[in-house]
Parts: structure tokens; sequence; C-alpha cells
């Protein structure tokens, strides 16, 4: 196997981010149940903790959050620190995540996604947006869901763009 | 094992991760023209996009809500044919009481909103994401457009421009928790200030009036106009649902219910005010 130059890897994943965000405006965005939505980011920065642990999760979920900011009027930032955030906690728990059954990674993205809600809401209330206005717990709780229906299918997309070779995980990575 | 070496890594990773994120953040607090260039950029770049899944996925998600809400569709139309007759009946009494008021304040030299012009843009994209309260529309600097210019609809007020670029603009909703806006209550002209709690929430009007005072359920809120304002006075807000106490027991709050629906918006109207010096 020829190792990939960072620069390909890269590439991939602008890629990907740049289509997941085409998903999120042509169609999840525009489906919604209990007046909640997916959100195909979060499920992305989540995606990337658990396929390449919390090192190279963060560094895209950030860059998730960041291109997802660039389209809202949200303060910006605020998306990339909640999805890296949540792409580091996904990431810590990669290696207990990924040996188990098919239905606990699709699980761990429902948690996270929700978890990913709950830390929007509280650090943009924090830097002065009143979002506790909100009902928080039923967006969590559907926006999670949501995710975890369309986890099966981006969990490998993912984990492919990042590690092409196939790897559950690097494992080139113990030095 | 390198793992303790990897988890040390990594938490410097996040940490630096967070700290770029708290300096955008920063940043962004101060208006950096970085960062609304950046977000214009990626808007425009975006927008033939949103014009694009508008008209494909229409179809798809609009087969969705028939399917999810038959039932409250059948209402809503039996209650939109009865609140038509209705309407036609008070149209023609409006239309020269309209006349006759902007007459009036002509005299006066006081401008009446129905005398701004304004410019229809369609709706090409809704909330992108479950906090934000912001819509797209297919139109930008080309038709004039500035930000701050009051959005409306033929109910009352939808909220305003917070972003243009040449060909896309985008509206912050008055359902916004960040969406302020001052209003003054029909017929008593008691001022107030209308924030919004939410998508499809109603809005929360904090008034100087007395916690005792009393006002009629059904009242109508205009935005009032006063000096400086974001908004030129007359335009229909909302109307009362009901009350309750504020300013710790001090004073009113109304709670309001917006006359856009901000849910289901396909056109609106931008209005050109000011209109340029």
């Amino acid at each position: 196997m020829i190792p990939e130059g960072p620069l390909v890897t890269a590439t991939r994943i602008s890629l990907l981010l740049v289509l997941a965000l085409t998903v999120q405006i042509a169609v999840a965005s525009r489906i919604e149940v209990f007046g909640v939505q997916g959100d195909l980011m979060l499920l992305v920065a989540v995606a990337a903790g658990l396929a390449a642990g919390p090192d190279r999760g963060a560094i895209v979920g950030f860059a998730a959050g960041i291109t997802f900011d660039l389209l809202l009027q949200s303060p910006f930032g605020l998306s990339a620190l909640t999805y890296a955030l949540v792409a580091y906690v996904a990431g810590s728990l990669q290696d207990s995540v990924l040996r188990a059954a098919w239905w606990i990674p699709v699980a761990t993205a429902a948690a996270a996604s929700a978890l990913g809600v709950i830390l929007y809401g509280v650090f943009g209330t924090v830097v002065g947006e009143d979002l506790l206005d909100l009902p928080l717990l039923r967006i969590a709780l559907v926006a999670g869901l949501l995710n975890a229906l369309v986890a099966p299918a981006l969990l490998p997309i993912v984990r492919w763009a990042i590690t092409p070779s196939g790897g559950m995980r690097p494992r080139t990575m113990a030095r | 094992m390198a793992s303790s070496r990897r988890t040390g890594r990594s938490r410097l990773t996040l940490a630096l991760l967070i700290l770029t994120s708290l300096a955008l953040l920063t940043l962004d607090f101060r208006d950096s023209t970085i960062i609304s260039a950046a977000r214009r950029g990626a808007s425009s770049a975006f927008s033939p996009l949103r014009g694009v899944a508008e008209t494909a996925t229409g179809p798809f998600t609009n087969a969705w809500h028939g399917i999810t809400g038959y039932g409250d569709l059948q209402d809503e139309n039996d209650a939109l044919r009865a609140e038509i007759d209705r309407l036609r009946g008070t149209a023609a009494q409006d239309e020269d009481a309209a006349s006759q008021l902007a007459g009036l304040l002509n005299q006066l030299d006081i401008e009446w909103v129905g005398d701004i012009p304004t410019a229809t843009a369609r709706v090409v994209a809704g909330p992108l994401s479950n906090f934000s309260h912001t819509i797209e529309i297919d139109k930008g600097s080309n038709s004039g457009f500035k930000v701050g210019m009051p959005v409306i609809n033929g109910a009352g007020l939808v909220g305003r421009l917070v972003q243009v670029t040449a060909d896309d603009a985008t509206v912050q909703l008055i359902t916004d928790p960040d969406f302020a806006v001052g209003v003054r209550l029909v017929p008593s002209g008691a001022p107030g200030t209308a924030r919004g709690t939410g998508a499809g929430a109603n809005l929360i009007v904090d008034t100087g009036l007395e916690s005792d005072a009393s006002v009629a359920r059904g009242a109508t809120l205009t935005t009032s106009g006063a000096d400086r304002s974001a908004f030129p006075g007359f335009i229909p807000v909302g109307k009362v649902v009901r009350t309750r106490s504020g300013g710790g027991g001090l004073t009113l709050d109304l709670v309001v219910r917006p006359l856009a629906d901000t849910e289901k918006l396909a056109f609106v109207s931008v209005m050109l005010w000011p209109v340029a010096p």
C-alpha cells in the first residue's frame, strides 16, 4: 500500500465537507420532524471522531464546523468549537465502539449528535445568543434520532475519506 | 503502548482548536470585515445551488409535508377559505380608510408605509440548522437591497436583511431570539419592544404598562417607527394572544402571535427603506 500524502486526504475531506453541506442545504434542512431537522455537518464531525480518533477527528470536526459557520448567521466559530469538541469526545470512545456490534457506532452517533446540540445551546448562550428559549432537549433528541438514521450510510463514507485503505484506524499510529 | 502520548497529543490539538474557535468568535464580535466577506463569498458560491435544490426537492419535501400534515392541511384550507371571505368584506373598508389616512399623513408630512417602494423576492432556502432563524431570498444588491432593509409579506413584518450579496440576501426572521423591534399597541399607542423566541413560537413584547393594565386579546401591534428606529412605522407585526406579568411583576408583557407565518414563506417583499440618500 502506497502511503498517501496528507494533501490527498485533505482534498478528499474538503470534498466530503462541501458534499455534506450541499446535502444539508438541499435535503436535510428541508425535512423537519417535530420542527427539528437533522444536522449532517455535526454527524460528519462525529463520524470523523469515530473513524480517525480524537486527534484527527477534532481537526475534521473543526473544519466541518467552520464550513457550516460560513453559511449561518450565528457567531462565527461557534459550530467549529462545538463540533471539534464533539468529534474529540466521539474519538475518545473510538476503540470501545468500533469493535462492538454494528448498532453501537450508530447509537454513539445519535448520542454524540444530541450532545453536540446541547453544547451548541450552552456555548451559544455563553457568547450572548438567546438560545435557552428554544426547546433544547427536544431539538437534541430529534436531531440525534435523525442523525442516527443517516449514520449507517455516512459512517463508511467518512471512514473512507479519512482512511481509504479501509482500516478501522491507522495501526501505524502506535509509535 | 503509546496511548498516553497519543492522548497528550490529541489534547494539545483540541486545545489549539478551541483557542482558534475563540479567536474567530472574538473577531466576529468585532465585526471583522474578513469574516463577513468570507460569509458573503460562501453565500454567493452556494446561491445557485439553493435555487436548484428548491426546484428539485420542492415536490419531495412538499409530499413529505403533505404526508406528515395532511389533516392539518385540510383544516388549514377550511380555515383559510373562511378567512378569505371575511377579509374580502373588510378589504373594501380598509381601502377607504387607508386612502383617508394617507391623505391626512401627507398633510402632516409623515411618511406612510404604503408609499414605500418594495421589491418581491422568492424564498429559496429556509433555516439551515436548528439554531438558525434566517432564510435566503433570490435577489440582492443588484435589486437595490441593502443590509437593514425591512422584509414583509402580505400579512405583516417578516424580518430584516442581515446579509446581501449581488444576487441573494439573507433575512433574519422576527422569530429569531436575537431579533428585536420597537412596536406600539393599536389603538392606545403604548410602546414596547417585541422579541422573538424561536421558530413557530410567539413573540414577547416588553411594555412599560402597569402590570394590572388591561390589554384586549387580539389587539394588533405595529412597528412604532420612532425616531432612528430600524423600521418604518405602521407595519403590522402581530396580535396579542395573552398577557403575563414581566419586569419582576412591575410591568406587563404581551405574548404576541406574529401575523406573518415565518414557517411557510414562499415570497416576501423587501421595503426599499431607507430610500437611497
